[in-house]
């Protein structure tokens, strides 16, 4: 009965928090015609033109493209942040370095609208030739995933008990041994977590893709609404239901490999623990 | 604990978060120092490499400007409840549902697909399902009830807005929440049980203040991420009829694109880093007043 | 995992320190309007240019888009910062004040004002000199459906009907009449007859989609109304003439429209896409909108359910006559070029004749003189009306081109919402934006 119960639970949030996900699926089969006649989500002559129209390469739009620059860049803006941020985490935890002024300072980051530094970013980029570079990019969105990444770490490791660094120390271990030895094991579903809200950020930030790219480097949330501006400013809502279903895809494929990594370690983190 | 890191040499530590504050020095040093000018300017985008000092009045601008503070108010308001529901929702969810999703791990792979689509793109989206005449849900409701209901008017364009990101971002909490009920040491547990603690006690008693850290932490994140809300916001009904949905981000936004007003726009940004900083100075010292005194 | 990371960000490093080693072209690279038939016209204007036998190599054309979301804020953005991206840049009459100061001045072909006409290329001057060739004009149209109309003008209970609704609304009894005689009064009466919470037999759900969204282009779509009763941003002297009779008509009109149901109550979310979406459904009598929708609304792939009985006039009239916002898109010259000779030639010869109708002839918009739109006119027919339009009925508000032009939008925008949303008071939203106008414009 319980059981029928969860299920029931389950689905209804499900659907409901996919419901503009099941939306966008059913617009990307349908005709432009169908699409001005039937609102309902069901399809009656589902087409598979909307695809077409993405996935065809021209010199101007290359989802191709924007779907590799996407990759790359969230995955140094992901990979980077939480490099940086493992270690300081550790000190602050741990050394309370920084803990009443970096801490909050980083934390900071994430409250203030980051676009208020567009203007002496683009300035200082255009002098570092990191405009429309995939680098440039990338380091733009490690700082924009540090701040959560720092967040996590941190509580992560303020969680572990303080004997696991005593018992090191004791075997004369340094911190940075410790951190890589001991701390970053325990701490995987933490860095795991980070990682992947750090990608997911990075791969859905939009206005520093627009402002800090033009034709190489652009990002795949900019490169998407390529497709769907139309005669008059409208919007093909067909093409532009198919291009976010083509840009999801890459971050659900992460998260599905990833989801297994958190389960699987989380029950030896709590053996640690 | 305190004995080790009292025993510690600091130095070893801050070598760890020297690469970090490096990092940060070398790429928002100088944006932040021409930010600070720019704040202290009248500037705007013919003379950003010659702007003129001024003093301050853009900070006086921006505190005497009422639009300010209808979007502080709308953040604020924003971000608490939506932190609030989404933590609500999705600590529910994960206790409620983690006997399924402990057998099916792929369930919970269904449930965070929302975070995985751009918030800009989920506003997209929500102007065709939200529309009267081509959105599925007043289709729907025209279909099955007859009514046709306004979701962007001037009366429930806030509610429509706290709902798109609750449904979007809940399961980011759940997620949270799921791992920190996993980790909670099965001997615990058992052992409460053994004691024939009933389910309620053993939930309220042992499993949430267990949790309560993330919680915390979850509420943190949320509510700055409400707080700061900007894509789908802006995407959905723009700052609003009378800029009555401006979020903060997007009052800066404005400011400083579509008025060219660069000045006043760091000035806003600048005001909002302080406050926000003073907050979590502030908490944070009392969260160490409180355990100095234990 | 985080020396793994590490490297990863070396290797990348590496790869893009390679993307960036490729050698550069010497052309001319052009930043146009994408997505619309804008873009198809001006690829079909750049590969005639480029099969030119007297375009040397390096002079040759390439194109650049970005995307529409935020295209202005970023082409700002780029200009400012002294962008050699591009050469030549898409330009609008709302915005050439605020690009001027990163922009040269630019040298037309002779046959330019013969093709063009003065009004038209005054769009794309400011402070007296020409910044860009004007390629693509917007203005609006009345879209109606005539099946809905002509019922109406046949059926002698339904003019009773129109009366009695008409003296309620707006407090004199009007008649119905074909929509080319419409005054602004006509089309709002027209629109609470075809409103089902005004008049329950009515065909359609609502008589008029209006575009409420906070939005500086939905401001464009409205202006036109008061202008038809005088209305005008300063006058001669300078003096902001925003709290006037004119604007408070206009203002009163479209909140009296929305608290009747006459629009969806949603409106002040809606904009371009969403009011085309509810004309094509069919639930909708009439209601004024770009040029650039007419293609969509009439195509029966796209809009099935009315294009074969919408048509379009020019938008109503008022005591002071009738009018409709122009503005032009086009091209001019940055300042940062990299390959100044060669963007000045292109431009130079977009500006001709011939330029002109292959931009004609490929789904662009230009305005053209009478005499140049006849060589188009059986492929196009629309450009004859538009070129009309805009000769006839085309105003600039003073202070339109100015480098603020776009922040008076924006103010007007929050303001006017504001009050059609029922935030604020009439008077309150004509002080408030009086005030800021003042600011902006002094």
């Amino acid at each position: 009965m319980i059981t029928a119960l969860r299920w029931l639970v389950f689905a209804v949030a499900a659907i409901a928090m996919n419901f503009p996900i099941l939306v966008t699926l059913s617009t990307s089969f349908k005709s432009a015609r169908e699409l001005s006649t039937n609102p309902g989500l069901w399809v009656q002559s589902p087409t598979l033109e909307n695809y077409f129209a993405v996935f065809q390469v021209s010199d101007r739009l290359n989802i191709f493209l924007y779907l590799l620059n996407s990759l790359a860049v969230a995955s140094l803006g992901t990979g980077l942040a939480v490099a940086l941020a493992l270690p300081a985490a550790y000190a602050i935890a741990r050394g309370k370095v920084g803990e009443s002024t970096l801490l909050p300072f980083i934390v900071n980051l994430r409250a203030v609208p980051l676009i208020i530094f567009a203007i002496p970013l683009y300035m200082m980029f255009q002098w570092l030739a990191l405009l429309d570079t995939r680098l440039g990019l990338g380091l733009i969105l490690t700082i924009v995933n540090l701040p959560l990444a720092l967040i996590i770490l941190v509580n992560a490791i303020r969680d572990l008990p303080g004997e696991l660094d005593e018992a090191a120390l004791m075997d004369g271990a340094s911190r940075r041994q410790i951190l890589l030895r001991v701390i970053a094991p325990v701490c995987r579903p933490a860095i795991v977590t980070s990682l992947i809200f750090g990608f997911i950020t990075a791969w859905n930030e939009f206005l520093f893709g627009l402002m800090l790219t033009t034709s190489k480097a652009v990002p795949i949330t900019v490169g998407a609404s390529f497709f769907f501006a139309a005669s008059g400013g409208g919007v093909q809502w067909g093409v532009a239901s198919a291009v976010m279903i083509v840009g999801a895809l890459p971050p659900m494929l992460l998260g599905l490999v990833m989801y297994r990594q958190i389960s699987g370690s989380m029950t030896a983190g709590a053996v640690k623990g | 604990m305190t004995t080790i890191s009292q025993r510690a040499p600091s130095s070893e530590f801050k070598l760890l978060a020297t690469p970090l504050v490096v990092f940060l020095l070398m790429f928002l040093g100088f944006p932040a120092i021409v930010n600070l000018v720019y704040s202290v300017s009248q500037v705007s985008f013919e003379n950003l490499r010659s702007p003129q000092i001024t003093g301050f009045a853009n900070f006086a601008a921006v505190w005497n400007d009422s639009a300010f503070w209808q979007a502080s108010w709308f953040s604020l308001r924003f971000g608490v409840l939506t932190a609030l529901l989404e933590c609500a929702l999705g600590l529910f969810l994960a206790i409620f549902l983690s006997p399924l999703i402990e057998k099916r791990s792929w369930l919970l792979a269904i449930l965070m697909l929302p975070l995985m689509v751009a918030p800009a793109l989920v506003g997209l989206m929500y102007r065709l399902v939200l529309h009267e005449f081509v959105g599925p849900v007043p289709y729907y409701l025209w279909e099955y009830f007859g009514a046709s209901f306004s979701f962007l008017g001037p009366a429930s364009a806030f509610w429509t807005l706290i709902v798109v990101e609750t449904l979007q971002w809940t399961p980011f909490a759940l997620l949270l929440f799921y791992m920190a009920y996993q980790a909670i040491p099965k001997e615990i547990v058992e052992a409460s049980a053994m004691d024939g603690a009933r389910r309620r006690h053993r939930l309220w008693y042992i499993e949430l203040p267990l949790m309560a850290p993330t919680i915390v932490v979850a509420l943190l994140i949320r509510f700055i991420d409400g707080f700061r809300v900007f894509d789908n916001v802006y995407v959905l009904t723009g700052s609003g009829p009378g800029g009555s949905t401006a979020s903060l981000s997007i009052y800066i936004y404005e400011a400083f694109f579509k008025q060219g007003a660069i000045g006043k726009a760091v000035a806003a940004s600048v005001i909002l880093f302080v406050l926000s900083f003073s907050v979590l100075y502030g908490l944070n010292y009392i969260a160490n007043r409180r355990k100095g005194a234990r | 995992m985080t020396f793994a990371n590490m490297r990863k960000g070396g290797l990348l490093a590496l790869a893009v320190a390679s993307l960036l080693a490729s050698p550069a072209f010497a052309k001319v690279t052009v930043l146009g309007w994408p997505g619309g038939p804008e873009e198809t016209a001006l690829r079909a204007a750049a590969d005639a240019y480029n099969a030119k036998p007297d375009v040397a190599e390096n002079d040759k054309v390439e194109l650049l888009f970005f995307n529409r979301d935020g295209f202005w804020d970023k082409v700002q953005a780029d200009l400012a910062a002294g962008t050699t991206a591009f050469d030549a840049n898409l330009l609008a009459t709302y915005s050439i004040g605020r690009y001027a100061p990163f922009m040269e001045p630019v040298e037309l072909s002779d046959e330019a004002k013969a093709v063009y006409g003065d009004s038209v290329l005054k769009t794309m001057q400011y402070e007296g000199k020409q910044y860009g060739v004007p390629t693509d004009l917007s203005a609006h149209f009345m879209y109606y459906r005539n099946d809905l109309i002509d019922a109406l003008l046949k059926d002698d209970a339904a003019k009773a009907k129109f009366a009695e609704i008409s003296e309620k609304h707006l407090g004199k009894k009007l008649e119905p009449k074909t929509p080319d005689e419409w005054t602004w009064d006509d089309y709002a009466a027209t629109a609470l007859y075809f409103t089902q919470a005004v008049n329950p037999d009515s065909p359609t759900r609502y008589g008029t989609v209006l575009q409420l969204k906070n939005l500086l282009f939905n401001m464009m779509v409205f202006q036109s109304l008061p202008r038809a009763y005088g209305a005008n941003w300063m006058d001669d002297s300078g003096k902001i003439t925003v709290n006037s009779d004119a604007y408070r008509k206009g203002l009163e009109t479209y909140k009296l429209l929305y608290d009747a149901g006459a629009t969806p109550r949603d409106s002040l979310s809606y904009e371009f896409a969403e009011a085309n979406a509810a004309f094509a459904s069919g639930q909708v009598a009439a209601m004024m909108q770009w040029n650039a929708a007419a293609s969509d609304l009439t195509s029966k792939d796209k809009s099935p359910a009315v294009a074969e009985v919408t048509e379009t006039v020019a938008p109503p009239t008022g005591p002071e006559g009738r009018f409709t916002h122009i503005h032009g898109l086009g091209f001019g010259l940055n300042k940062n070029a990299e390959n100044k000779e060669g963007a000045k030639a292109f431009i130079k010869w977009l500006s001709s004749k011939d330029a002109a109708l292959i931009y004609a002839r490929n789904s662009g918009a230009p305005a053209l003189t009478p005499d140049v739109v006849k060589e188009v006119a059986t492929e196009r027919p629309d450009l004859v009306k538009l070129g009309e339009f805009a000769s006839k009925y085309g105003y600039v508000m003073n202070g339109g081109t100015s480098a603020k032009a776009l922040s008076v939008y924006e103010l007007q925008a929050k303001e006017f919402t504001g009050y059609w949303s029922g935030a604020q008071s009439l008077d309150d939203a004509l002080k408030n934006t009086e005030a800021g106008m003042t600011e902006l414009l002094k």
